[in-house]
């Protein structure tokens, strides 16, 4: 029985090239730049490793950072949330244009996002001249900042939310309903709890995307140290200085914020397969 | 063209599916292989078919040990449960596919697949929908294309796994019907599984009762009416011994 | 005049699509606008000169061309690896399933420098690269790389549920039709999940277009070399050319918008094939 194989798999020979070959191509692709970033960073020893993280341009480059994405997030999540439910429970014209709009952040180049603002609200803007008449600046300022952080972060939540409230169907609500919910209670006590890994999923990848985003922000920040500099920024700052290990050092902490991500969502989804699969299982017991 | 597996064994883990299973389908014959869930019918045909490995035991194509030989190679004509019809292929397409994927010196000219896609269409009585695709198709109709795409490959033997198991209770009555006049017609040795004990008992020829991996019973739907030989049977046959 | 008033049938339309609709206003339509009123604001004349110069169409070329490439070769690269990662079983495999998300997940402005590290003349890569007489990083072969790194993911993450979802049985099916194993693949699972394979690639090639972090450190930025649309871009605004900015920031929606355009179809006819 040594010639038999089964109808759906390949030769072992097969499988195992293909296996080297996939983990081969990934090593090089992915792995190899994700060591070189903590490489370069300790090429210097601890001590500088530590004297780049602890330079006051970068502490105040992660204070800006941190403070841009504790808007954005928020913001985000709410809109998030509040975008899914009419999206995935009511019908109205123009849902699909809608829907589209949500999405239009992630196919637009960041420059071209931070672009709109700068043409918006900057001194040759469209808004500009009012603007300033009121004497409110917004570009090279951190409110800039913040306004390109919540505009390429807008998908994010929504897109990780819509296809778990569609898919989860709303009996649940609608019992609620019956038993004399309102609206709010419904959301909080029916709905969050049902979604929540979705929802925890959607906010990760939000802030990662909040801490790290740098096409945008370059745009708007006009790059002054100390006000408008966020740790990407700061980042392309130390190495067109040729500052490099300082560079590496400083993406270190985002490369392992990266990495926390990838975890959490590996996390997420075993969380996310395990309900799943009690919810089939209470299905199928169901008389 | 005979169908014989001779001590079958498989074993799922710690679970033995199938336990030593002997059975014969002759040449010409409908035979049903009848049991209730768990009792390792669908194995056992995909074991013939090739789709799944035995443990122990051999398989035989008219009298020819196959027991080695991958499902391509076997070519048993084999009709899924759910058909398996490929959804981004037309009808025709369905059914040329065997055709069309044999080595290019065994492989039928465009004129003479034509042809033959047709007659079998016109044979399952779906000649117009050649140019549907799967998507289109009522649950029956979908059957006697998995059906005629089985054919085209003028397989050895054909295998059905629950031939009638997705469709409701009108269209499986006139299916069955249909199915027994094709095959007197054919006489194309056939092994169908079921665990409805009426479809096979008014179907076949011969009834194979499988329970918990072993043949229970086997004979013509006569000979284990009159003569179960168990409680197990006769309880499973519904009559009171 | 009566009017009949029918309840709500679930709450919260207003609410929720109040939200959604001030946001999406204000922070998306509006500035949109804007962007597209800008950029004919030194009238059309300008506009359009703006949007052929030659240095410009040499960066559209480069963008558009490095991007198709990269996107491709993700096709193929990202194409073995769904298939490995959800068909076979093997030590690591989890890991790599999860190593898959990093070019999402890490900042482009840190792909960026650890790629032109890695492909420079002094790296690991790029010093044997050279020995052969290939320069990697500031050449558009560094773009391709950069492209390549960013859109990985988009091919594997709309392929795996595809493959995932397959029936069994379609491939026992071939099997039983006499097919052997590579005409099973090529004639039964390649054509079952085309659609979500294509998905992903004009995913990764929306994505690479647009694409600025990961890019501008390995690129050199050559004028007619090589220089892609978004670095021209900040270029125009460093040189306060607001309305030439906005000009190329119009074209490069437009074609994001067509993308966008191309990538829905592609995604119903996916949709239709799964819910058939």
């Amino acid at each position: 029985m040594a010639t038999y194989r089964p109808a759906s798999g390949e030769p072992v020979w097969v499988r195992r090239a293909l296996i080297l070959l996939v983990v081969a191509l990934m090593g090089l692709l992915l792995a190899l730049p994700l060591a070189t970033v903590f490489i370069e960073a300790l090429r210097k020893g601890a001590g500088a490793y530590l004297g780049a993280l602890r330079h006051p341009d970068a502490l105040d480059a992660l204070r800006l950072t941190l403070f841009a994405a504790a808007i954005a997030v928020p913001f985000n999540l709410v809109f998030g949330v509040a975008t899914a439910w009419a999206l995935a429970r009511f019908e109205f014209p123009g849902k699909s244009l809608v829907a589209s709009a949500v999405d239009l952040p992630l196919w637009i180049s960041p420059v071209v996002s931070g672009l709109l603002y700068v043409i918006l609200c900057g001194a040759q803007g469209l808004l500009g001249p009012a603007l300033s008449a009121l004497g409110i600046r917004v570009i090279f300022t951190p409110f800039a900042i913040v306004l390109a952080t919540i505009f390429v972060t807008i998908p994010y939540v929504a897109r990780n939310v819509l296809p778990l409230m569609e898919s989860l169907g709303r009996a649940e609500e609608e019992a609620a309903l019956t038993l004399g919910a309102r609206g709010f209670q419904v959301l909080w006590r029916v709905t969050l709890p049902k979604i929540q890994w979705g929802l925890l999923y959607g906010v990760i990848l939000c802030t990662a995307r909040a801490v790290g985003e740098f096409g945008a922000v370059s745009v708007v920040s006009g790059h002054i140290r100390g006000v408008t500099n966020t740790l990407p920024l700061h980042i392309e700052i130390l190495y067109s200085e040729y500052q490099v290990q300082a560079a590496f050092a400083v993406a270190t902490l985002l490369t392992l914020l990266a990495l926390a991500t990838l975890g959490v969502k590996a996390w997420v989804e075993w969380r996310q397969r395990l309900a799943l699969a009690a919810v089939r299982r209470d299905f199928a017991e169901a008389p | 063209m005979s169908l014989e597996a001779f001590a079958v064994t498989k074993q799922f883990g710690a679970q033995r599916v199938l336990d030593q299973v002997g059975m014969r389908v002759a040449s010409g014959e409908l035979v049903a292989l009848l049991g209730p869930s768990g009792s390792g019918k669908t194995t056992l045909l995909r074991i013939l078919a090739g789709l799944e490995s035995a443990d122990s035991g051999e398989v035989h194509f008219h009298g020819t040990e196959v027991t080695g030989e991958s499902a391509h190679v076997r070519r048993a004509g084999f009709v899924f449960q759910h058909y398996a019809l490929f959804q981004h292929l037309s009808v025709f397409e369905n059914i040329a596919f065997g055709l069309r994927v044999r080595p290019r010196r065994e492989r039928p000219s465009e004129g003479e697949i034509r042809r033959r896609v047709m007659d079998l269409l016109g044979r399952v009585k779906l000649a117009e929908y050649h140019r549907y695709f799967p998507a289109q198709l009522s649950g029956g109709q979908r059957q006697r294309v998995a059906l005629a795409r089985a054919l085209a490959v003028e397989p050895r033997v054909l295998l059905l796994d629950e031939p009638f198991g997705a469709l409701d209770a009108q269209v499986r009555k006139e299916l069955r019907r249909w199915l027994r006049a094709f095959h007197d017609s054919t006489r194309l040795t056939t092994l169908f599984v079921t665990h409805d004990q009426e479809e096979a008992f008014d179907l076949a020829d011969r009834v194979v009762i499988l329970r918990d991996g072993k043949v229970a019973q086997s004979g013509t739907p006569g000979e284990i009416r009159g003569a179960p030989a168990d409680a197990f049977v006769a309880d499973f046959l519904g009559i009171n011994i | 005049m009566i009017r009949k008033t029918r309840p709500p049938l679930f709450p919260g339309l207003r609410v929720s699509l109040g939200i959604t609709l001030t946001v999406l206003g204000f922070l998306v339509l509006i500035p949109l606008a804007a962007l597209v009123l800008k950029s004919i604001s030194g009238g059309w004349l300008h506009a359009w000169q703006t949007i052929i110069d030659p240095r410009l169409l040499a960066s559209y070329r480069l963008s558009f061309g490095v991007a198709a490439l990269a996107a491709l070769f993700d096709g193929v690269i990202g194409g073995l690896a769904a298939w490995v990662i959800t068909r076979y079983e093997f030590p690591g495999r989890r890991f790599l399933d999860a190593l898959v998300d990093l070019p999402i997940a890490l900042p482009t402005a840190v792909a960026g420098i650890a790629l032109t590290a890695l492909y420079a003349p002094n790296g690991w890569l790029g010093g044997p690269l050279l020995r052969w007489g290939i320069h990697a990083a500031y050449s558009p072969l560094g773009i391709f790389l950069a492209l390549s790194f960013i859109g990985f993911p988009f091919v594997v993450r709309t392929l795996q549920p595809a493959l995932q979802g397959l029936p069994k049985e379609y491939e026992e099916a071939a099997a039983c039709l006499g097919a052997g194993r590579w005409s099973t693949i090529v004639r039964v699972v390649v054509p079952a999940v085309l659609p979500a394979w294509l998905t992903g690639i004009v995913l990764a090639l929306g994505r690479g277009v647009g694409e600025y972090g990961s890019v501008v450190f390995i690129a050199g930025n050559l004028p007619f070399k090589t220089e892609i649309v978004p670095l021209l871009i900040v270029s125009k605004l460093e040189q306060y050319d607001d309305a030439g900015a906005a000009a190329v920031g119009t074209i490069m929606l437009f074609f994001s918008v067509i993308i966008l355009a191309v990538f829905h179809r592609v995604s119903a006819w996916n949709r239709r094939r799964l819910g058939a």
